[in-house]
């Protein structure tokens, strides 16, 4: 519990980049900022175990916080605290970041997508390594004209699901498995039946979904999709399904459902019909 | 006399009495329940990976050939035939040898020269939906024309397999797929082909008409064809493992003679349980198809490999595949190709599970021969604990060993229901 109140207070603070500077907290290091000097120069710390560094030409302090401790190969979400090396966040702030393998001396197609969060924080999505190996992230910031770069360096990312603090705890013994559920927001009920009766691995089979709305009634201008996931393994289906309206009635027909492993599968119905959006999670055992 | 009868008696009393004892604390036939007691949903994952739950052979939509035995016949021949080759000396049977379980025993296959990946078992392969270790086709008949034109196994073009079949199986072909377009050396460039990897091959294939890129493209199809008729005949015989679960099936657990030893049961239990095998190792031929990074060491002897990845759009531009024009299919009759996940970022160095049965009989092992032995396989899967993927639990040396024998109970001969075919 004491852990769940440390991480939720140091996201408080991170999500607020450096708004905690002005209330400094105490008792909790992760929510403390650190500063060590570089000559003239500063890094500015947040985090116990986030990765710092100055621009090379010591114009700015960058902290790195990996969300998932370790960056691995796919597709990665990291956060980039900046600050001026002589103190104070850098807001407004235009950031680069491009992942490059320096022994292949190639990159990706894919940029990484940076939304600022205000106080210095950006957020850097679709970070991807595509390859396990050596990476580098090159990080440029410019401000006020002012430009300066410096390189993190990961000697060895590795492949989807090593070392990476995936492991989730197996299912909980009182998990709901019914097959009507409501959504999240209680904004419609949905059933889904397998069309072959019992669902069996390894087999490429198809869904019927109702979706009826708060009021019962049915719902048949829906966009759905259907995304299957194993929390204990952080992997998905093997296929991508496909949703099709079956006449009226509320019922859709999804194709290509197939699972390939036994055990604790998550598949999660997202809903989008009459301007609200909402989705539902339907846990199923398989043998 | 008389002190040896008393003693006599006197025996008899203890030997009585030490029944008693034993049939009240530990009553024997609970001593030979336990090892072979499963619980019923225990029960039903050995049904599911009992070779009877296997079925009849998969119909082939893509192939209206793949259950005629004369085109299973003539597959057969053209397994063998050396003829398809650039030194004339390398046959499908080359690297999938049939003393060796339809597979062969090196790291790296060698066809005209190396290549980058190990041969795969050929036992029960009709029932993949994807086939080579990174699914780059979706059908066996299309598998079996891969080779014959990479330049590291069969090193010939289709042009000159045509050639091949109009000289040397013109009348065997004719019979089954009617009449060949008049072939000649002269008439169509010999090493002719839609390659990447040959310039020449490439320009000689786009001079020729279009009308002669098909007549070609149609006889080689249907030696894929022939070829697949054959090789899905090629499927595990019942073994140990599957005897065993017929008895645990039959409720025959007190039988004296169990097919499995305690250590190889013990394995089984491992196998299905702690361990975590059938995550993947699932259905009767304990492979679940998926593509999987393993996090393996590579062969330093091959070139990195990005497995999966590369063959998602291979299998989908392919011209031989469910939805072309080669293909006998229905398109509704295509679901792997249709709902194919096309995420290749995520199957980066995936390669697919291959199949346990027989495992033990041809080493060596994984995409690229990078294990000598079984053993070796199961210590790395160990060292492999921290990985959700793969986490099969603190294994002991003692349960590497039982599942090492496990292993051994899937060995069973491998035929071709073909063989006899005359």
């Amino acid at each position: 519990m004491k852990r769940i109140l440390l991480v939720v207070i140091a996201s408080i603070s991170l999500l607020m980049g450096c708004a905690a500077q002005n209330e400094p907290m105490t008792g909790h290091n992760e929510g403390m900022t650190e500063e060590h000097g570089h000559g003239d120069a500063k890094i500015t710390q947040h985090f116990d175990d986030s990765l710092t560094k100055l621009t090379d030409n010591n114009l700015y302090s960058l902290e790195l916080v990996i969300p998932n401790k370790n960056l691995m190969m796919g597709v990665n979400t990291v956060e980039i605290i900046v600050h001026h090396a002589t103190g104070g966040d850098v807001a407004q702030g235009e950031l680069t970041v491009t992942p490059w393998m320096p022994g292949m001396g190639h990159g990706v197609m894919e940029k990484p997508v940076i939304t600022e969060r205000g106080g210095g924080l950006y957020s850097v999505d679709n970070v991807i390594f595509s390859m396990t190996g050596h990476w580098q992230l090159q990080v440029k910031v410019s401000k006020d004209g002012k430009e300066d770069s410096t390189v993190f360096d990961f000697p060895e990312v590795k492949a989807m699901g090593h070392e990476h603090s995936m492991m989730k705890a197996p299912p909980p013994e009182d998990l709901d498995y019914s097959t009507m559920k409501m959504t999240a927001g209680d904004a419609f009920t949905v059933m889904y039946k397998s069309t072959s009766g019992k669902i069996r691995i390894n087999r490429i089979h198809s869904w019927e979904l109702t979706v009826k709305d708060a009021a019962g009634q049915p719902v048949n201008n829906a966009k759905i999709t259907v995304v299957g996931d194993m929390p204990e393994h952080g992997h998905g289906l093997p296929t991508q399904p496909e949703v099709a309206k079956i006449g009226s009635g509320g019922l859709y027909r999804v194709d290509g459902m197939k699972f390939t492993m036994p055990g604790w599968w998550v598949v999660t119905v997202s809903i989008m019909a009459n301007g609200i959006h909402d989705s539902v999670s339907f846990n199923l055992n398989l043998l | 006399m008389r002190n040896n009868y008393i003693r006599a008696i006197g025996f008899a009393v203890a030997i009585s009495l030490l029944l008693l004892i034993a049939n009240m604390t530990v009553p024997k036939t609970v001593l030979s329940m336990d090892q072979h007691t499963w619980s019923d949903q225990e029960k039903a994952i050995l049904g599911s990976l009992w070779i009877g739950s296997l079925g009849s052979l998969p119909v082939d939509p893509s192939n209206k050939y793949s259950d005629n035995p004369k085109a299973a016949a003539f597959g057969r021949k053209l397994f063998f035939e050396d003829h398809f080759s650039g030194n004339m000396k390398v046959s499908c049977a080359t690297c999938h040898r049939e003393d060796y379980s339809f597979t062969d025993n090196l790291p790296l296959s060698h066809g005209m020269d190396t290549t980058p990946r190990r041969s795969m078992p050929l036992a029960g392969v009709a029932y993949n939906s994807w086939f080579f270790w990174d699914g780059r086709t979706d059908s066996l008949w299309s598998q079996a024309l891969g080779p014959i034109e990479s330049k590291l196994e069969h090193g010939i073009s289709r042009t000159m397999s045509a050639y091949i079949i109009s000289k040397y199986y013109r009348e065997e072909y004719e019979s089954l797929f009617g009449p060949i377009p008049e072939i000649t050396e002269d008439k169509w460039p010999q090493e002719a082909r839609p390659a990447q990897d040959d310039p020449n091959a490439l320009k000689a294939w786009v001079l020729m008409t279009p009308e002669q890129r098909d007549a070609v493209n149609r006889i080689y199809v249907n030696m894929g064809k022939s070829i697949a008729a054959f090789v899905r005949t090629i499927v595990p015989q019942p073994s140990p493992f599957d005897h065993y679960v017929e008895q645990v099936q039959a409720a025959d657990t007190t039988n004296p003679r169990m097919a499995l030893t305690n250590d190889e049961v013990a394995g089984l239990r491992l196998f299905i349980g702690k361990a975590k095998c059938t995550n993947c190792h699932n259905g009767p031929m304990f492979t679940n198809s998926d593509f999987h990074n393993l996090g393996l060491p590579q062969n330093k002897k091959a070139a990195s490999d990005e497995g999966r990845s590369t063959a998602i759009t291979q299998v989908l531009s392919s011209e031989f595949n469910c939805l072309g024009k080669y293909s006998d299919a229905h398109p509704n009759e295509c679901p792997e190709l249709r709902f194919i996940d096309t995420s290749d970022k995520k199957y980066v160095g995936a390669f697919k599970t291959p199949t346990l049965r027989g495992v033990t009989d041809r080493p060596p092992y994984m995409h690229a021969g990078q294990f000598a032995t079984v053993r070796e396989v199961l210590e790395f899967y160990r060292s492999q604990a921290q990985n959700p993927e793969l986490g099969h639990g603190d294994l002991t040396d003692k349960e590497l060993n039982q599942l090492e024998a496990f292993l051994h109970t899937l060995s069973s001969p491998v035929t071709s229901l073909q063989a006899e075919v005359k």
